[in-house]
């Protein structure tokens, strides 16, 4: 389970970059002209953005912000269900028929594929095209990506896909419509899985090295017209594609036009005014700093708003001394003051305080604080107790490692000052964004302490809690268990949970699997980010996607008044 | 200069007497004319800000780290409350947003920050621009060439783009010295050029060839002879660079490659202000005011001082 890209999911919404990012199903409710507002047919709708996306090869991109634009130009297997909130994380067919037929106790899954699909091209898209894009996955310069399929499905060791290896002989196409995958071990969600972008569909033998980066092959509602990276990106209708077999994407607008490289404030300037085509313009979360100018009934009416799906939290290593004591994490769980850490963010507006490992999107997460303090403003006084305890009364110096950027700076300085009267002297190291996740992920680099972020893959404590936690999973580099926490009862857990075939029954036991970690301390829950965006006064049909990191649904978005 | 020639002793009367007569007068001269007196208060109470910050802000009650949620609105994404950035009488200048930090307070250490560096870079600049200077004056030939050569690439080289370039590549050691550094490296060849050309037309003059005549040694001519002629030179351009080093260390942390935060620092304050000027303008306002205050009173008192010491020199 990859760390890097689900955070540059992350990073990207901290950076207020994300035309896809977002959260909870609170938008405004209730105004009947809001965002909400019934979309028509046809139109421009313009997308303003700081960064550009990261790849548009659906084997490479793997982030909230692209997840949610390839449902425009890809299909998969399956694909989250289009509404707002849970409605929205549910997995529902898309070119399959069904969600996935089990057998052999869970172990090979069947796909029936619909009729009636075809690429960009005109090509009709059958199984071995699905197998194709599926096997992509493997190669080491392309399947760079959702992690899944190589983990998963059984294959070779020495496979290195299609390009390199040849035929994988454990997804099978018995006939045009259907696929058959053979995986390693049962695993009951598997229906979930085939929804990630590697389950995309690209033409046999097409597609290697860099092609798919600069000129996507379509089979969704919309195909690339142009492309300048780092500038600008349009969609236009693909005309093979048949609405009749798709279920999920309304496709409103005619032409989807994104601009990126602007500076956040800017776009947050823009779509305060929303004069021009600015009208027919989304964007991403907006800055803290803008928070007090959209409070008039006006631009509240064009405001959306719901949690992000993530969770930011202060990983402490437990591999250093003294965080090697339990007593001295529980005592900086409690010490933190998790408001100043929240007004460092952006105050209440851009996020909820946190004090669960598990966000609360998660399917079977139980809300509870392990280490409770009024008003979330830090219990030093338990703390200091605590400390004492594990003798280390007089206190001691920590490093903090954090991103060089404002926002995350802001957060360090005020997890310091909450330690400070504990006599903790916290030393913040700020490390350049480019690097940040590189140099944590090292254990021989990583400091005592580190603030960053998670999000799941898809709903279920299973993309979030092994990756995090599992203490066979330390690795040297690329490392994702940040507190190096490797506790037997964990790990004999988490291999219990794994065993589960019920989903429910494991996503419930994943939520008192968060419990049995937080006892232990490993990591500081500090926040649950929200996502605040406007949307320009001609947006309708907008909601926020619980599975895309909060980001506005771009496949039922659409514009009131499509002749404007 | 007009090399006068009247008697040797005369002459060498001028650089031991002259100064101190021209100290007096000088100060004198200044607290008669309002705008600089007006510049010299300023300048005094920044100063004293700087060297008596922690008693300052025991006066007021904030420290310059210490939060005050209670001063700003969380569900205003952290802007302070009340009206002019959360003016008070507990908060004199405000409070900064997202944290509640008190301005006052940080507008005294940021002092500190500004003052301690521009006059670490001004003293650095001025040994290291005084000693090569007067080398290449001197000496003249190959010593003069190298240090000629130098000066001329550091002129010639895009200064700053170089220090942000060494200052982001350096790990976040000991800021404060690293900006003294990198500041000093490019900013001594201007002082040092000007040191040169005047050393080399008081080594050409006859009380230095009296000097020689008489039997000084190299060492003694420098020291005795040359040095106390450039004590004005050197005043002026000293007094003139110092803003222009607390520009520089604020334009470098407002760049984000300055001292690193929490310290305090009016350029940061104001790289962070940015983002809030439409909803909390004092943020804004209060560093920049006294950042511009601060670098007006010193170029107008050079200003004064140059044209004190020239008429002195005239007269």
């Amino acid at each position: 389970m990859k760390r890097t890209s689900k955070l540059v999911g992350l990073v990207a919404a901290a950076a207020l970059t994300l035309t896809a990012c977002g959260g909870g199903a609170s938008g405004t409710k209730g105004a009947s002209e809001g965002p909400g507002a019934k979309a028509a047919k046809g139109g421009t709708l313009q997308v303003l953005a700081n960064a550009a996306f990261s790849h548009l090869d659906p084997a490479r991109g793997f982030d909230g912000g692209v997840n949610n634009f390839y449902r425009l130009i890809y299909r998969t297997l399956t694909t989250q269900g289009a509404a707002p909130g849970a409605a929205g994380t549910k997995i529902v067919p898309d070119l399959a028929t069904d969600t996935g037929k089990p057998t052999d106790g869970g172990k090979t899954w069947t796909f029936t594929l619909k009729d009636g699909l075809f690429f960009e091209t005109g090509a009709p898209i059958t199984s071995a095209d699905v197998k194709w894009g599926v096997e992509r996955a493997w190669d080491p310069e392309i399947g760079i990506g959702s992690p899944y399929a190589k983990q998963l499905i059984e294959a070779p060791a020495s496979y290195q896909g299609p390009y390199k290896s040849g035929d994988l002989a454990t997804i099978q196409t018995p006939d045009a419509k259907t696929v058959v995958f053979h995986l390693k071990k049962p695993f009951a969600d598997f229906g979930s899985v085939v929804a990630q972008n590697t389950f995309t569909p690209v033409p046999k033998g097409q597609g290697a090295g860099n092609a798919l980066d600069s000129k996507p092959i379509a089979s969704g509602p919309y195909k690339l017209a142009d492309y300048k990276p780092g500038a600008s990106l349009k969609l236009v209708r693909n005309d093979k594609w048949d609405k009749k077999t798709d279920d999920v994407r309304t496709a409103n607008p005619d032409v989807f036009q994104w601009t990126f490289g602007l500076d956040p404030a800017t776009i947050d300037e823009r779509m305060i005014a929303g004069q021009g085509t600015d009208a027919d313009a989304i964007a991403g979360t907006v800055q803290a700093a803008s928070v007090a100018r959209m409070q008039t009934p006006q631009l509240k009416q064009r405001t959306m708003t719901g949690i992000n799906g993530c969770t930011t939290y202060m990983g402490l290593n437990t591999t250093k001394k003294p965080l090697d004591n339990v007593k001295v994490r529980q005592a900086i769980n409690l010490a933190v003051n998790k408001q100043t850490v929240r007004d460092a963010d952006g105050g209440s507006a851009l996020a909820e305080i946190g004090t669960t490992i598990q966000p609360p999107t998660i399917t079977g997460r139980v809300d509870y604080d392990p280490y409770p303090s009024p008003d979330h403003k830090g219990d030093p006084d338990a703390a200091r107790k605590l400390l004492t305890e594990a003798g280390f009364g007089a206190g001691f110096t920590m490093t903090l490692d954090t991103r060089a950027q404002p926002k995350m700076q802001a957060m360090a300085v005020a997890i310091q000052q909450a330690l400070e009267p504990l006599k903790i002297t916290v030393k913040i190291n700020t490390i350049d964004t480019a690097t940040y996740y590189e140099v944590i992920g090292t254990t021989s680099q990583q400091h005592d302490a580190a603030i960053t972020g998670w999000c799941p893959d898809w709903p279920s404590g299973a993309t979030f809690l092994p990756p995090l936690f599992d203490g066979r999973n330390i690795t040297p580099k690329g490392n994702t268990n940040l507190s190096q926490l490797n506790d037997p009862g964990v790990n004999a857990k988490i291999d219990e949970i794994s065993k589960l075939t019920d989903v429910d029954a494991a996503n419930k036991a994943y939520g008192e699997l968060d419990k049995q970690i937080m006892a232990l301390a490993p990591v500081v829950p500090l926040l649950y980010e929200k996502v605040l965006m406007l949307v320009g006064g001609n947006i309708g049909g907008a909601y926020l996607h619980d599975g895309f990191s909060g980001g506005i649904d771009l496949v039922s978005v659409g514009l009131k008044d499509a002749s404007k | 200069m007009t090399a006068s020639p009247t008697l040797v002793e005369v002459e060498e009367a001028v650089p031991s007497t002259a100064p101190p007569t021209s100290g007096k007068r000088l100060l004198t001269r200044i607290t008669r004319d309002k705008g600089a007196l007006a510049c010299l208060a300023f300048l005094a109470i920044v100063v004293l800000m700087a060297i008596a910050a922690p008693l300052i802000t025991k006066l007021s009650g904030w420290g310059p780290y210490q939060f005050d949620s209670a001063a700003i609105n969380s569900d205003l994404g952290g802007l302070p409350r009340g009206s002019l950035g959360g003016i008070s009488g507990s908060h004199w200048f405000g409070v900064e947003p997202q944290n509640g930090r008190d301005l006052f307070a940080r507008i005294v250490y940021g002092a500190r920050v500004s003052i301690t560096i521009s006059l670490s870079a001004t003293l650095l600049t001025g040994i290291l621009g005084v000693v090569l200077g007067m080398l290449a004056g001197f000496y003249r030939g190959w010593v003069d060439q190298v240090i000629s050569r130098l000066m001329d690439f550091l002129m010639a080289f895009p200064a700053l783009i170089f220090m942000i370039a060494i200052l982001s590549s350096l790990p976040s050691g000991n800021r404060p010295v690293l900006l003294v550094v990198v500041i000093s490296a490019f900013g001594w060849p201007y002082l040092a050029r000007v040191i040169r050309g005047q050393t080399m037309t008081l080594a050409n003059r006859e009380f230095v060839e009296a000097a020689r005549a008489s039997g000084a040694k190299d060492t003694q001519v420098v020291f005795r002879e040359i040095l106390p002629n450039l004590r004005g030179s050197i005043v002026v351009m000293t007094t003139l660079a110092i803003p222009g080093y607390i520009g520089t260390e604020a334009g470098l942390s407002f760049l984000g490659v300055g001292v690193s935060p929490p310290t305090a620092s009016w350029g940061q304050m104001i790289a962070s202000s940015v983002s809030w000027y439409s909803v909390d303008p004092m943020f804004f306002a209060i560093p920049g005011a006294f950042l511009f205050l601060t670098v007006l009173s010193l170029t107008v008192l050079g200003d004064k001082i140059r044209t004190l010491i020239d008429q002195g020199e005239a007269a």
